[in-house]
């Protein structure tokens, strides 16, 4: 498998990707949320790609016959943690750029209770300035060695 | 080409001090820089994907940026990888801009404990330099922290601390330890022309207002305004010597590979700790042939980074971490000075950053234990968001010649000049600093209400501050360089970056290395008059 042809596994690599990242009650889109970066990243770099195809390659040989996405979760991750074992850079690469393109999706964001979107120029706004009080720090005198 | 009074080559941190010095006293300055203006519509700030830039073409590893004014480092013999940024500005585009001073105290490590050496230079020479360059850079702090000899008023008020720095000044209080608001080059208020920070987080992918202090909107202005030169997209291939064996130039790439030879009455070096002895190393001739400058074999020698070792603690609370800038808040020195009971010689101190975003805090962060996937991971994540303080241990590292650049014998940048190589290992004595300096932040981030404390005893993707490779010292034998930054064996060569540090502190170098370009500008500026 090449990293072109990861884009033909659409619907498995999105079913690997709800595993990594499931669904919850706060969050009812899944890791398929991360599924166009994770493209996106296999067709921007060939190494990324190379490392990407490798471990949806070795999820399908790990799911043999009855494939990965017909098991149940507790199955697909079984499978995930062997492919784990197996490939360790292929999978790390994967799990990181699951959590690249989850984290950085605005409907992530959003329900992580912040605003989505650049930062700049908006910035954000500090509740309190305050200075908590350094009398203590002060009165013990210099704590440097002179030279 | 015209030939110039100076050649500085380099236009970050040391490199604008000095050219801007040396332009004000009217001696005729043109700086190479091999990277471009930053743009800053180009910053990351003002996309929506702003974090993903960390990981890729905003990078502060340049093996991971990969850009084309960038140039590759083996740093496989390296247990920390270095970082750096090539651009108007230098790492300024990319640092965090923590402002410490180095201490008297640091200028005297082998007078007052005996190991490694004493500086040329001290505190109180430097003093007056450190005031100007705070004035040109823009501090914000607050004057009155006994770790230090007074200061003259910082520029603007200290950055906000926030609920997450007002969290874990409490457990600093309640361990009776020291802790102040760091100097940040940052400004608070507008100053100078600038614009006071907006509190929008990621420092680390540069400052798309000039509210941090980068070179290429402090400096290298009021330069330009005197009279510097400045080339970018020029990379320096070697430094050249004349019949009388002074420096009498470079050659250097332009932007388009074509070959160009620069004269010059005097050729300053500002190129950072792993660029400097790398061009010094690709600087050979006959009355040179081991590199230019390079009579002791110390060129390359005595690298320091700052080692780093993470503590992160888990509250119970949002904490606001996103907000403010990235890695300042507050500092700590309670452990700074030699305490010989703890089994180690000098000192660390404490740093304590914002939070992470939320990338970052799916990875793991600076401690790097990524949260689990699978149907433990939305829990795992939430209890961690916004819930975490880190504390960062900066030790002090000694100088160990085995520490070194060298060329790699087959490396080569885009242009085809011999890239660097990196070999660092832990020294024993900072192992025992950095596990010291993990137990006691994972006491004050207990103290301060945490209830998980996890620990990275040494964070690789950590070499900010690179040193040492072209020491200052008054012996030929023993250092690269003179008490003013002259080269030994070649009177009219000046290095003003961190490779002239003697030792590293304990602290962020960025504020000592401008002081001492300054005192060395100074010092050029009175020999010719």
């Amino acid at each position: 498998m090449t990293p072109a042809h990861l884009g033909a596994k659409r619907d498995l690599l999105s079913v690997v990707l709800d595993t990594l990242v499931p669904p919850s009650a706060e969050f009812p889109e899944s890791g398929a949320l991360a599924l166009e970066h994770v493209l996106a990243i296999a067709g921007a770099s060939s190494e990324a790609g190379a490392l990407l195809a490798e471990a949806l390659r070795a999820v399908e040989e790990a799911g043999d016959a009855r494939g990965f996405a017909s098991r149940d979760v507790a199955e697909r991750e079984d499978l995930l943690r062997r492919v784990e074992r197996s490939h360790p850079e292929a999978f790390d690469a994967l799990v990181r750029h699951t959590y690249d393109g989850f984290y950085s999706h605005p409907a992530t964001i959003r329900r992580l209770g912040l605003e989505p979107g650049p930062v700049q120029p908006r910035g954000h706004r500090i509740e309190s300035a305050t200075l908590p009080d350094l009398g203590r720090v002060s009165a013990r005198g210099p704590i440097y060695r002179p030279a | 080409m015209q030939g110039t009074d100076v050649l500085v080559i380099g236009a970050g941190a040391s490199g604008a001090a000095v050219a801007w010095r040396l332009a004000t006293a009217g001696i005729g300055v043109l700086c190479l820089e091999q990277g471009d203006w930053v743009d800053a519509r180009a910053y990351p700030h003002w996309q929506a994907d702003w974090e993903l830039h960390r990981y890729t073409d905003w990078s502060p590893e340049p093996n991971v940026r990969r850009l084309p004014q960038d140039y590759p480092v083996n740093d496989q013999a390296s247990v920390i990888a270095p970082l750096m940024y090539n651009a108007v500005g230098g790492s300024t585009i990319h640092w965090s801009a923590h402002f410490p001073r180095f201490r008297p105290s640091d200028f005297r490590v082998r007078s007052l404990d005996g190991v490694a050496d004493d500086w040329p230079i001290d505190y109180a020479t430097l003093e007056p330099y450190f005031d100007l360059n705070d004035r040109m850079m823009g501090v914000a702090g607050l004057t009155g922290d006994p770790a230090y000899p007074p200061k003259s008023p910082r520029q603007t008020p200290p950055i906000p601390l926030d609920t997450l720095g007002v969290t874990i000044a409490g457990g600093f209080e309640r361990l009776g330890w020291h802790w102040w608001p760091s100097d940040s080059a940052i400004l608070t208020r507008d100053y100078d022309g600038r614009r006071a920070c907006v509190n929008c987080g990621p420092c680390d992918l540069g400052c798309p207002i000039g509210a941090k202090a980068s070179t290429d909107v402090t400096y290298w202005p009021k330069a330009l305004a005197a009279g510097a030169r400045l080339i970018t997209r020029a990379r320096v291939r070697e430094i050249t010597l004349g019949p009388d064996g002074l420096a009498d130039g470079v050659v250097y790439y332009d932007g388009e590979g074509r070959e160009h030879a620069q004269r010059a009455r005097a050729v300053v070096l500002a190129a950072n700790g792993i660029g400097t002895p790398r061009l010094l190393l690709n600087s050979c001739s006959t009355r040179f042939p081991d590199g230019l400058a390079n009579r002791s074999g110390l060129v390359g020698r005595n690298l320091m980074f700052h080692p780093y070792a993470m503590a992160r603690g888990v509250f119970d609370r949002p904490l606001g971490g996103h907000r403010g800038p990235i890695g300042c808040s507050i500092i700590s020195q309670e452990f700074y000075e030699t305490d010989l009971s703890r089994g180690f010689v000098r000192g660390y101190s404490f740093q304590v950053a914002r939070g992470l975003s939320p990338i970052s805090s799916a990875n793991g962060g600076s401690v790097g234990d990524r949260v689990p996937w699978g149907r433990a991971h939305r829990r795992a994540y939430d209890e961690r968001f916004d819930r975490t303080i880190t504390v960062a241990v900066i030790g002090e590292d000694l100088p160990e010649p085995d520490n070194r650049v060298d060329l790699d014998p087959t490396l080569r940048d885009s242009s085809g000049i011999p890239a660097p190589r990196v070999t660092y290992r832990l020294g024993e004595n900072s192992r025992r600093m950095l596990d010291h300096g993990i137990a006691r932040a994972g006491e004050v981030l207990r103290a301060a209400g945490a209830r998980d404390v996890a620990a990275n005893p040494l964070l690789r993707a950590g070499g900010w501050h690179l040193m040492g490779t072209a020491r200052m010292g008054q012996d030929p034998a023993t250092s690269v360089v003179d008490g003013e930054g002259r080269c030994h064996d070649v009177p009219n060569l000046y290095i003003v970056d961190g490779s002239v540090m003697v030792t590293c502190a304990g602290v962020n170098p960025t504020s000592t290395i401008q002081a001492v370009a300054l005192y060395v500008a100074d010092g050029m500026i009175r020999r010719r008059a």
